[in-house]
C-alpha cells in the first residue's frame, strides 16, 4: 500500500459517507475544504479506514491530524507495524 | 488584574514587557524565567491565596507528567501508564469539581431530596476551568507520546503564561513550547507592532462596545430578576443586546490575549472568528470559543463517538452515511455524544441550571443541524440545494437560535430568563414609552400599552443594538484586518480572508494613517475606562 492508493481509498470512503462522488482527497486537503466533513463524519471516516485496513488509531491522535496527508502517514505507519 | 485596568496597562504590562525584551537581548532563558515570575504576580494580584491551590496542583501534574514520560514506550508498563494518566485526570477533575461544583451538587441534592444540607461558601480560584482543561490535555499528550520531554520551568511557563492564564485560549503544550524555545534574542518589531495593534483593538471593543451596550441592557435583566414584565420590543433589545455584549466582550478578550502573546513573541491559536456570521450552528461552534470546542471534541466527543462507532462496525452493521441514513443509529452514535458533550460544555461554563439548559439547547440545535444534513438530501431534496437563499435563511435561523439561547446564558435567575423568553415570544404583549405611544395614537387605530421608560432610552438601546449588529455582521474581524501579518497560529488567508470592498479598505499595515487610527481608538478606550469591568469569560 502506498500513499497514492491510500488517497484513492480515502476518497472512496468519504464519497460513500457524504454521498458525494466528486470528492477527491489530496495530501494537503483539510476538513474545511470538503463541504459537510464535520466532526461526526470525520470519526465515521476514521472508523471506516480502520475497518477497511484492519488498523486502529489512538483516540488522542485522531484530533491531532491536520491534513489528509497526516492521516495517510499514520495509516502507513500502522500498516508497517 | 484586569487587562482593561490602568494598573495592568500602565503598570504591569510596560514593566513586564520592557524588562522581558531587555533580558531577551542577553538570554532567552532568563527572559522566560522573568515571564514566569511576572505571570505569578499577575495571577496572585487579585487573591494571593489562589497560589496555594494552583501551586500544589502544578507540582502534582508535573510529577505525574514526568512519571508518564518515564514509562512511555515500555510496553510492559502500559497498564501503569494508563493508571497514572487516569489518576492525573481524576486529580484535576476532582480539584475542579470541589471548587466549582460542590455547592451546585449540594443545591441539586437539596432540590431533589428535599434536604437542607449546608456547605460553607467556596470561592472559585481564578481561571481554574481553563487551567484544568489545559493540564488534562498536557497529561494526555505526554501519555500519547506527543510530548517527548519537558522541564519544570517549561511546564510552569505553559500553565502560567499570563496572556492566556485566566480565560484561555486553551492551548496545547506542543503548539506553544516550540515557539518559546525558538524565540530570537533580537527584538521582533513586526510582532510587537501587530501585538500592540491587536491589544488596542481588543481594549477598544471591550471598553466602548461591550461595556457600552451593557449599560443599556443590564437594567432590563435586573428588572426581569425583580419580577418586572419584559414586553416584546424590550425583550428583543435585551436578548440581542446581551448577545452583542458577550460577542464583543469575548472577541475583545481573545484579541487582547493574542495581542499580548504576540508582543512577547508566540502566536496563540485562533479562539474567535466572527461567529455571528455563521450560516449554521455547526459553523457557529467552529467560530465561537474555538479552543474549547477543540478540547471538547478531542477529549469527550471523539472518544465517545469512536467507541460507539467502533462497536457498531464490530457488530457488522453499516456506518451511518448519507446514502442510507437511519434514525436509531443517528440517535445512538450522533445525537447522544453531541448532547453529552454540550451538556458538559454547559456545566463547564457554570455550575447552575441555566448553563446546563443553555448547553443542552445548543446540543439540540446541533442534533437538528446534523439531522438536516443527513436526512434532508434524501427526503427533502428540493430544499437542500445550495443557493444564496438557503445560506441567508441558514444565517438568519442560526442568528435567532443563538440570540434566544443567550437569554439562558445571561440569566441571572431562571425566573429572569423565563421572563425575557416570554417577552421574546410576545406573551407579555407590546409596550412603548408614553411619548412614543402618544405620537402613534395620533395616527389612530393603534392600541399599544405605555411603559415607564423614556423615548430616549428606547432609541439609545435600539441604536446600540443596531450599530453593533452592523459592525459584527459586516466588518472584517481583527484577525482578518491583520491577516497579512499572521497574528495567530492558523493561516487567516486560508481560514477566511476578508474579501470585497470592506476587506480591501480594512487591511492593517504599519503606516502613519493606521497608527493614527489605532492611537485614536486607544485614547477613546483609555478615557472611557470606568470602574472594574471584568471580562464575562473570567468568571468561568
Amino acid at each position: 500500500m502506498n500513499e497514492e492508493r491510500l488517497l484513492k481509498l480515502f476518497s472512496d470512503i468519504l464519497q460513500r459517507l457524504l454521498g458525494d462522488d466528486s470528492i477527491r482527497l489530496h495530501p494537503d486537503t483539510v476538513r474545511a475544504d470538503i463541504d459537510g466533513w464535520d466532526s461526526f463524519n470525520y470519526v465515521n471516516f476514521i472508523v471506516a479506514i480502520e475497518q477497511e485496513l484492519c488498523v486502529r488509531f489512538q483516540v488522542a491522535d485522531v484530533e491531532s491530524f491536520k491534513t489528509v496527508g497526516d492521516i495517510a502517514d499514520e495509516t502507513l505507519r500502522l500498516l508497517e507495524d | 488584574m484586569l487587562f482593561n485596568s490602568y494598573t495592568f496597562l500602565f503598570g504591569f504590562l510596560p514593566v513586564v514587557l520592557i524588562v522581558f525584551l531587555a533580558l531577551k537581548l542577553r538570554s532567552v532563558r532568563l527572559a522566560l524565567t522573568w515571564l514566569i515570575l511576572s505571570s505569578i504576580v499577575f495571577y496572585a494580584w487579585w487573591r494571593p491565596w489562589n497560589l496555594l491551590i494552583i501551586g500544589p496542583s502544578l507540582g502534582v501534574n508535573f510529577l505525574i507528567g514526568r512519571a508518564l514520560l518515564a514509562v512511555h514506550g515500555d510496553k510492559s508498563r502500559a497498564t501503569l501508564a494508563r493508571w497514572l494518566l487516569g489518576a492525573g485526570i481524576l486529580f484535576n477533575v476532582c480539584l475542579l469539581g470541589y471548587f466549582k461544583y460542590a455547592n451546585f451538587t449540594r443545591s441539586v441534592l437539596n432540590d431533589v431530596a428535599g434536604t437542607e444540607f449546608v456547605l460553607h461558601s467556596i470561592v472559585l480560584p481564578l481561571g481554574i476551568s481553563f487551567i484544568t482543561f489545559q493540564k488534562i490535555a498536557f497529561l494526555i499528550d505526554v501519555h500519547g507520546g506527543r510530548i517527548k520531554d519537558f522541564s519544570f520551568r517549561d511546564f510552569c511557563l505553559f500553565v502560567l503564561f499570563f496572556p492566556q492564564l485566566i480565560a484561555g485560549p486553551i492551548v496545547h503544550y506542543r503548539e506553544m513550547m516550540p515557539q518559546f524555545h525558538a524565540l530570537p534574542r533580537r527584538m521582533d518589531r513586526e510582532a510587537l507592532a501587530v501585538g500592540l495593534t491587536l491589544l488596542a483593538l481588543g481594549l477598544f471593543k471591550k471598553v466602548i462596545f461591550a461595556d457600552g451596550v451593557a449599560g443599556h441592557i443590564s437594567p432590563l435583566y435586573a428588572g426581569a430578576a425583580a419580577g418586572a414584565e419584559i414586553t416584546l420590543i424590550w425583550a428583543w433589545i435585551a436578548a440581542l443586546g446581551f448577545t452583542l455584549q458577550i460577542y464583543f466582550d469575548f472577541s475583545a478578550y481573545s484579541d487582547m490575549a493574542a495581542g499580548l502573546a504576540r508582543c512577547i513573541g508566540p502566536k496563540l491559536p485562533m479562539n474567535f472568528f466572527s461567529p455571528l456570521k455563521a450560516t449554521n450552528i455547526i459553523d457557529f461552534w467552529a467560530r465561537w470559543h474555538i479552543t474549547l470546542t477543540r478540547f471538547l471534541t478531542a477529549y469527550i466527543y471523539n472518544p465517545v463517538t469512536l467507541w460507539l462507532t467502533r462497536r457498531r462496525a464490530k457488530s457488522g452493521k453499516t456506518l451511518l452515511n448519507h446514502r442510507q441514513p437511519a434514525l436509531i443509529p443517528f440517535m445512538k452514535i450522533l445525537a447522544f455524544p453531541t448532547l453529552l458533550t454540550m451538556y458538559i460544555s454547559g456545566l463547564w461554563h457554570g455550575a447552575a441550571y441555566l448553563f446546563v439548559a443553555w448547553g443542552l439547547l445548543h446540543g439540540l440545535y446541533l442534533v437538528v443541524n446534523h439531522a438536516w444534513r443527513l436526512f434532508a438530501p434524501r427526503y427533502l431534496p428540493k430544499l437542500t440545494r445550495s443557493s444564496g437563499f438557503h445560506k441567508s435563511f441558514g444565517f438568519l435561523l442560526t442568528f435567532v437560535a443563538v440570540v434566544v439561547a443567550m437569554v439562558l446564558f445571561k440569566g441571572p435567575t431562571p425566573q429572569a430568563a423565563g421572563e425575557v423568553l416570554r417577552g421574546l415570544a410576545g406573551l407579555n404583549g407590546l409596550s412603548l414609552p408614553g411619548s412614543v405611544t402618544d405620537k402613534l395614537s395620533s395616527f389612530g387605530g393603534l392600541d399599544i400599552a405605555t411603559d415607564t421608560s423614556s423615548a430616549r432610552d428606547l432609541i439609545l438601546a435600539a441604536a446600540w443594538v443596531f450599530g453593533l449588529s452592523i459592525i459584527a455582521l459586516l466588518m472584517p474581524n481583527s484577525l482578518q484586518l491583520l491577516a497579512r501579518y499572521q497574528p495567530v497560529l492558523e493561516d487567516i488567508e486560508t481560514v477566511g480572508r476578508a474579501d470585497g470592498l470592506m476587506g480591501r479598505f480594512f487591511r492593517w499595515q504599519p503606516s502613519f494613517i493606521w497608527s493614527l487610527v489605532i492611537a485614536c481608538l486607544v485614547v477613546m478606550a483609555i478615557v472611557n475606562i470606568g470602574g472594574p469591568s471584568e471580562f464575562l469569560y473570567w468568571q468561568f
